[in-house]
């Protein structure tokens, strides 16, 4: 029921090369230098409380998604310890999985049972996602020829139909169009009024301003900067125009 | 931050309880289903080509091995139905084995979820085909040769069992490999089909030499395809040792098999 989240997890350990060039190179007596570990998160601590809406910002790489698919129990952490209490709704990749040669309505009703939604609770539930994903017709015909955007949608629609405490988003806003995103807004609001707690990661300031509380801006898997959203966002403002 | 223990939600873990395994029951359902969907999906016969296909190799098997290479069996095409089947649905549990996690990357990266539903999720579905070409199976050896229902089919579900402990228990170290090693998938049609040979499938085990025998049997499917071809060809009741012989080998390949798959599942979604 109630929702308090503690995050500490120290690094984590990335495996970019493959294990059979290990092998080959083992086979072929080659010096076998390739299993280096790459960190990708470094010592990440973040505590999020019930109800608190929490932005990841950083430039590409620096480690938000690995750290929300860590929340999210994707990854396994190589040290540390990640707790979540709730019913987690994630929109981590691009239409949260959905299989390309199965139907919208098909992969709605999979993924609401991964969820541990009954039978009965996703159909009952459905008309609402696909009135909240505006997808029309089209949720008979596989995910295959959806554009991104209409996946995007269902995939959001889908996630916040299981009625989570925590939704992880990845990128979700950058997808849809204006008057989806203005929905998602809305919908998002909503959610943290009613007591949701929420982790977005995001390259776009004015939704983290409008939605967030908090901010935390990450650099090449470190946290650079935590704090309320104005200040982490103007220095993190700073730095990218300065970049630029 | 004294958060119970309890109320924690799962974090990427190797071992699962039936407890929490129970949760994703929905799931497993929905994959099974949806397995089965895709299988089928545009193609104009359905799900008739899970019959037609073993139909046409059996046919063709049952010709060669009864019209150009003599096997000394009566009623050979009633011996070849016995085990074909069940090999038939050892080959493809094990043979979906290297593109179970990749066909679910994107669920796995995701997602949390236990990855032994997908791995059931397979079993099951093939197990419901394999229910459809037995039930075929059997009714033409009630009608054609028994004339009648032996008792020794009342052993069937202790039969079914087995193969599946097996056929899961293989499979799981396979899927495993698979994600680390991509030599899986080129290496395992050649593994299949040299397990085909040494197993009783088209021939009788006891035409192996005696010799050789003892070596023939380590390979547990051969023991399940003969303790098959008793029950379905013979109509005889096996010993009960054969079960129990047959158990103390299946119940550890399965232990094992969960064992491994438990130790780098939590990993699959980095790989993948």
């Amino acid at each position: 029921m109630c929702e308090h989240v503690v995050k500490r997890f120290y690094h984590y350990e990335h495996r970019t090369t493959s294990l059979r060039e290990l092998f080959t190179r083992v086979v072929r007596r080659r010096p076998v230098s390739v299993r280096r570990a790459e960190f990708s998160l470094v010592d990440f601590n973040l505590c999020v409380e019930r109800g608190e809406a929490v932005a990841l910002v950083g430039s590409n790489g620096s480690g938000k998604s690995t750290a929300l698919r860590l929340m999210a129990g994707v990854y396994a952490p190589t040290e540390g310890r990640v707790w979540t209490r709730g019913r987690l709704g994630a929109v981590i990749e691009l239409g949260v999985g959905f299989h390309p040669e199965l139907t919208g309505a098909e992969n709605v009703a999979l993924y609401a049972a991964v969820m541990g939604l009954s039978r009965h609770e996703s159909r009952e539930r459905f008309p609402e996602i696909t009135a909240f994903a505006e997808i029309g017709d089209f949720i008979d015909e596989p995910v295959k020829y959806y554009s991104s955007g209409m996946q995007a949608r269902l995939a959001f629609a889908v996630a916040v139909c299981v009625r989570p405490d925590i939704l992880l988003l990845d990128e979700v806003l950058a997808v849809g169009d204006r008057s989806f995103r203005e929905r998602c807004f809305d919908f998002l609001e909503g959610f943290r009024a009613r007591g949701g707690t929420m982790i977005i990661v995001t390259h776009d300031a004015d939704s983290v301003r409008r939605l967030c509380s908090r901010a935390v801006w990450m650099e090449h898997g470190r946290v650079r900067m935590i704090g309320p959203v104005e200040r982490v966002m103007d220095a993190y403002g700073d730095v990218g125009s300065a970049g630029q | 931050m004294g958060a119970p223990v309890s109320a924690l939600a799962p974090t990427v873990r190797g071992w699962h309880t039936p407890a929490e395994m129970w949760r994703y029951r929905e799931m497993l359902r929905s994959l099974v289903v949806r397995n089965l969907k895709v299988k089928y999906q545009r193609s104009l016969l359905g799900f008739l080509w899970t019959l037609l296909n073993p139909i046409l190799t059996l046919a063709v098997l049952a010709t060669v091995f009864s019209i150009v290479v003599r096997i000394p069996v009566p009623q050979y095409w009633a011996f070849l139905v016995s085990g074909y089947f069940c090999w038939n649905f050892v080959m493809q549990v094990i043979g979906a084995g290297p593109f179970l996690i990749a066909e679910h990357a994107p669920l796995r990266r995701s997602i949390a979820f236990p990855g032994e539903v997908l791995v059931l999720g397979a079993a099951l579905a093939r197990l419901v085909e394999f229910g459809a070409e037995m039930f075929i199976a059997l009714v033409a050896l009630i009608v054609f040769r028994h004339h009648g229902i032996p008792l020794s089919f009342v052993t069937l579900p202790v039969l079914v069992l087995l193969l599946l402990l097996l056929a899961v228990g293989l499979m799981m170290p396979v899927a495993t490999l698979a994600v680390f090693y991509h030599d899986v998938q080129h290496a395992l049609p050649i593994v299949l089909l040299i397990l085909f040979y040494v197993s009783p499938v088209f021939y009788p085990a006891r035409m192996v030499p005696a010799a050789l025998r003892g070596i023939y049997l380590l390979n547990p499917i051969a023991r399940l395809l003969t303790l098959f071809q008793t029950v379905l060809y013979d109509g005889r009741m096996p010993s009960a040792a054969a079960f129990a012989n047959l158990f103390l080998i299946a119940i550890p390949v399965c232990l094992v098999g969960y064992a491994i798959f438990a130790r780098y599942q939590a990993v699959f979604a980095e790989i993948v």
